[in-house]
């Protein structure tokens, strides 16, 4: 969401050296610490994909492993639908790819921060990359970029982000075992507030508004008719709205 | 036969997170596309909110009786308000709450 910072984007700032490993993990816990708000709201969601998982018959083991390594929630809780429908393995693939096809627009946001890193680095920064990771590691007053000290705030972020997803899922499996109703709560509910408070303060210029707007409406229509690439057509739609526009704004001015 | 679908949708999921993280891909950004990407995250979530809040089980859903849109709108003013992440999800889920409640009890007495 930094639309602020414009075309002429400003050097990576150099310095800010962190040689300690002290500061390492000071870098790790301050991040941790940063990304709280989203991982507590996400425990609801995590619970009811563990409680939607074993009341579907997927079983613990299997609803456990998918957030272990798969670690997508909107793509879990579909399949986990369509494996209790006993659809098979090229269908599940195939919706797979679609919904999780958003990924792409992000690795290629983080491009610039993450791909100059050693491999290890990139391949757990990139399994860890979520909405939230990345919506977190974007903010506007984001000053990190550059630093030494930006792949361990990363790190530290969606290590944290992934611990609380793990635990939660397996809250929601032994809950679900109880309270076989969990996964029909409205936890989902919890998601839309999460992404709400995210969203709205951010929205800073018409353009962002009416990029906001024409997503929205055409995820509603594509997810009314069921069009599993919708996700996509609307965040690619919203984004060359929002940018046209205000780009269109600036160039009258 | 689930493991292996797990495993697989995990190389799936992982290759849409790394592609472009990956230097040896000859893609070179230009200014213009970084400032188009950095639309991605408001695009995204208003494409994950609108779905949650206004489409169930039987399509769009626009009825006073949705609770969904009740708590959505108060979510919306408290951040507005607060600006506290935590503090609004909380009270917009209770309010989430206490709306489906309201409104299954109300259709009842109907």
């Amino acid at each position: 969401m930094n639309q602020n910072s414009s075309v002429s984007k400003a050097p990576l700032i150099e310095g800010q050296e962190i040689k300690d490993e002290e500061n390492y993990k000071d870098t790790v816990r301050r991040a941790a610490i940063d990304m709280m708000p989203l991982s507590v709201a996400v425990v609801p969601w995590g619970v009811m994909v563990g409680a939607y998982g074993v009341a579907s018959g997927l079983g613990a083991f299997n609803t456990q492993l998918l957030s272990l390594i798969v670690f997508a929630g909107t793509a879990q809780l579909v399949v986990i639908g369509m494996m209790a429908s006993g659809l098979g393995l090229i269908s599940i693939l195939m919706t797979t790819a679609l919904i999780t096809s958003r990924h792409l627009l992000y690795s290629m946001a983080l491009r610039e921060r993450i791909a100059p890193l050693p491999w290890p680095w990139r391949y757990g920064l990139g399994f860890l990359l979520t909405d939230e990771f990345f919506v977190h590691c974007t903010k506007a007053q984001d000053s990190r970029a550059g630093t030494q000290a930006d792949r361990w705030y990363m790190l530290g972020a969606g290590l944290s982000f992934y611990l609380v997803w793990n635990i939660s899922t397996a809250i929601g499996i032994v809950a679900g075992h109880w309270l076989p109703d969990l996964a029909h709560w409205g936890l989902d509910f919890t998601v839309a507030a999460i992404f709400i408070a995210i969203l709205f303060p951010n929205i800073q210029t018409w353009g962002t508004g009416f990029c906001v707007l024409l997503s929205m409406i055409i995820a509603v229509y594509c997810a009314a008719n069921e069009m599993k690439l919708g996700l996509m057509i609307a965040t690619i739609s919203g984004m060359v709205l929002g940018y046209a526009l205000d780009r269109w704004r600036e160039s009258n001015q | 036969m689930n493991v292996l679908t797990i495993i697989l949708m995990a190389v799936l999921v992982f290759l849409s997170r790394y592609l472009f993280l990956e230097p040896k891909l000859p893609v070179n950004l230009s200014p213009y596309m970084q400032r188009l990407l950095s639309y991605a995250a408001p695009a995204l979530l208003a494409a994950v909110i609108g779905p949650i809040i206004f489409v169930h089980t039987h399509g769009v859903n626009l009825s006073v009786q949705n609770p969904y849109l009740w708590a959505g709108l108060c979510t919306v003013i408290l951040i507005m308000l607060t600006k506290r992440i935590l503090l609004t999800t909380t009270l917009g889920f209770i309010c989430f709450i206490g709306f489906k409640w309201a409104l299954t009890l109300s259709s009842q007495t109907l």
